[in-house]
């Protein structure tokens, strides 16, 4: 079974991975964008506040650079889609790829260390928390801020038309809606969620690293259809819980895979466990009805 | 009041699938006047439609909407003078969202939208009373969302949407061609009604030419995107499909040979 640290961690991890998830369902659901910058402005997001927190600044504001930073990488994908007319798919691995120069020029190295510098954790370690317990309830506290905010943003006006410029774009514009704008405004929206989440998964881990983008699209992938199969999307403040939901049971099954000896895997075994239970998470949700459809259709 | 001057527009040009398919398209709709467009198919109508809406860029003439030329502008900055229900009863609203949701898009039409929650309060009352005309007790299902709606009903909600704000033309692309006879019906009477009651201008599409001397005021015939003939007034007044075919026939010296505008 799991240690209670590994619990701790694995919920940890999974809060972090929310966020990133939230932004997976902005582009990939709520735009009908598929955007993988996420693998690049995720360790941009950690780089940025990895070096500025190493330079001194302020960590809660280094986290906040961070989220411009996310915003602006995803602000290049999706104007290279609007305004260039390049595929999306496309547009965002052009990104995603410039990026991984632009993370080692902005660290000047692979990897940068953290473990002496005051990070946004820092002050909530003198609280009286169990040590392993502080992540948990700060990473808690900004995945249910952002949630809310999220939440508020879909159902104004502007995110409104931005739903519809997803789900409709040509009813959109008949509606005075400037798609593009909209797409503009989406994507970089998403990548500022997952620039946060590159930040923070930093200061807890103690070092932002070059490749620690590396894969990230599957997780937030995997967290978002996971999320999606236990609980129905039906509306808008569902389909965000179901992204922590997912997030954190994706981390769980994961940290039990490679708690769970007598499988035998082991941390390397990490990237075809994702892909098992990336595909385990599409495929289910049809079984699982196809089979209902057989139990209803006998019982008549 | 629109006025559309010489428009001219080719498709894929400088290909061997080079398709004219406006040739100087001119036509001035009046203020509060009802305009029903007929042609067979390739005469230019949806094109015409769509260059009006913004949807395809014309390579010359001029679109004046209330005084203003729109030419060159894309569809989302025309969008407050120009109101559009589509032929296709899905293309209209948004499946995913609620009936209340594609309306507070609607009513929010041409402005600009900031922050404040879309949904807002004051506006039920009036979706629920719009709604309540169409006697299809949608007035009471706000919250569901508008894929769970019949084709003619979503068409029914896309006109009202489309009469929600004020615009200066109304475009009608065929918009009960995708719909069964008695759902066609009930959408066409509920055009005349919203047309009369709010006093819109309008241009209506339709396939049918019986539909077209019916319905409105004023009926444009389109062949090979040019106005062949143009009929209000007295000279509308008690005229027949025949004798539409024989006006056409005289002003082109030709013979009309699409059936489907002779059905219906």
């Amino acid at each position: 079974m799991l240690s209670e640290i590994a619990l701790y961690g694995a919920i940890e991890t999974g809060l972090i991975y929310g966020l990133v998830a939230f932004g997976i369902y902005l582009s990939f659901r709520v735009l009908d964008f598929p955007d993988l910058t996420v693998d690049g402005s995720f360790p941009l997001g950690a780089a940025v506040a990895a070096v500025l927190i190493i330079e001194g600044v302020n960590p809660w504001l280094a986290t906040g650079a961070a989220i411009l930073a996310g915003m602006a990488a995803g602000a290049v994908t999706a104007l290279l889609n609007v305004k260039l007319n390049i595929l999306n798919l496309l547009a965002s691995i052009l990104t995603m790829i410039a990026l991984y120069s632009v993370n080692l020029r902005i660290m000047g190295r692979p990897n940068v260390a953290l473990l002496t510098e005051d990070t946004v954790l820092t002050p909530w370690y003198s609280l009286g928390l169990e040590f392993h317990q502080v992540p948990v309830v700060l990473f808690a506290i900004v995945t249910v801020v952002s949630l809310l905010l999220l939440w508020r943003f879909m159902k104004s006006e502007t995110g409104l038309a931005m739903r519809a410029t997803g789900a409709n774009a040509r009813m959109a514009r008949a509606q005075g809606i400037a798609t593009g704008a909209m797409i503009v405004l989406g994507v970089a929206l998403s990548n500022g969620l997952v620039g946060m989440a590159g930040a923070l998964f930093a200061q807890s881990q103690g070092a932002a690293d070059v490749t620690m983008g590396v894969g990230v699209i599957v997780i937030g992938l995997a967290s978002l259809i996971g999320g999606e199969a236990v609980l129905t999307p039906s509306t808008v403040l569902r389909a965000l819980i179901a992204c922590v939901i997912g997030a954190i049971i994706y981390r769980l099954a994961i940290a039990f895979a490679l708690n769970a000896d007598f499988l035998g895997l082991q941390a390397q075994d990490l990237n075809l466990i994702t892909a098992v239970l990336v595909t385990l998470a599409i495929v289910l949700p049809g079984v699982r009805n196809s089979v209902r459809a057989r139990l209803t259709r006998n019982s008549n | 009041m629109i006025s559309a001057s010489n428009l001219k527009l080719t498709f894929g040009k400088g290909t061997p699938l080079e398709n004219p398919a406006l040739r100087g398209m001119s036509l001035t709709v009046n203020q509060g006047e009802f305009v029903t467009v007929i042609g067979s198919n390739g005469a230019g109508k949806s094109t015409f439609l769509n260059a009006l809406a913004g949807e395809v860029l014309v390579d010359s003439g001029q679109i004046i909407v209330d005084g203003v030329d729109v030419t060159r502008l894309p569809t989302h900055k025309r969008a407050n003078r120009v109101a559009r229900v589509f032929q296709d009863p899905l293309a209209g609203t948004c499946e995913g969202l609620s009936i209340e949701e594609n309306l507070a898009l609607a009513i929010k039409r041409g402005q600009s939208r900031g922050l404040s929650a879309a949904v807002k309060a004051r506006y039920r009352d009036t979706f629920r009373n719009s709604l309540a005309k169409l006697n299809l007790g949608l007035e009471n299902r706000l919250g569901d969302k508008m894929g769970l709606l019949s084709g003619g009903q979503r068409q029914a909600v896309s006109l009202l949407m489309a009469s929600l704000t004020p615009s200066s033309i109304l475009l009608l692309d065929e918009h009960t061609a995708a719909l069964d006879p008695k759902t066609a019906d009930f959408v066409l009477e509920l055009t005349k009604d919203i047309i009369s009651e709010r006093k819109l201008t309008a241009l209506m599409v339709t396939h049918s030419m019986k539909q077209a001397l019916e319905v409105g005021d004023r009926t444009v015939m389109l062949h090979q995107g040019e106005v062949v003939f143009d009929i209000a007034g007295e000279e509308r007044e008690g005229l027949q499909v025949k004798d539409l075919l024989a006006l056409f026939e005289q002003q082109r010296g030709l013979t009309v040979d699409d059936d489907s505008l002779l059905l219906g």
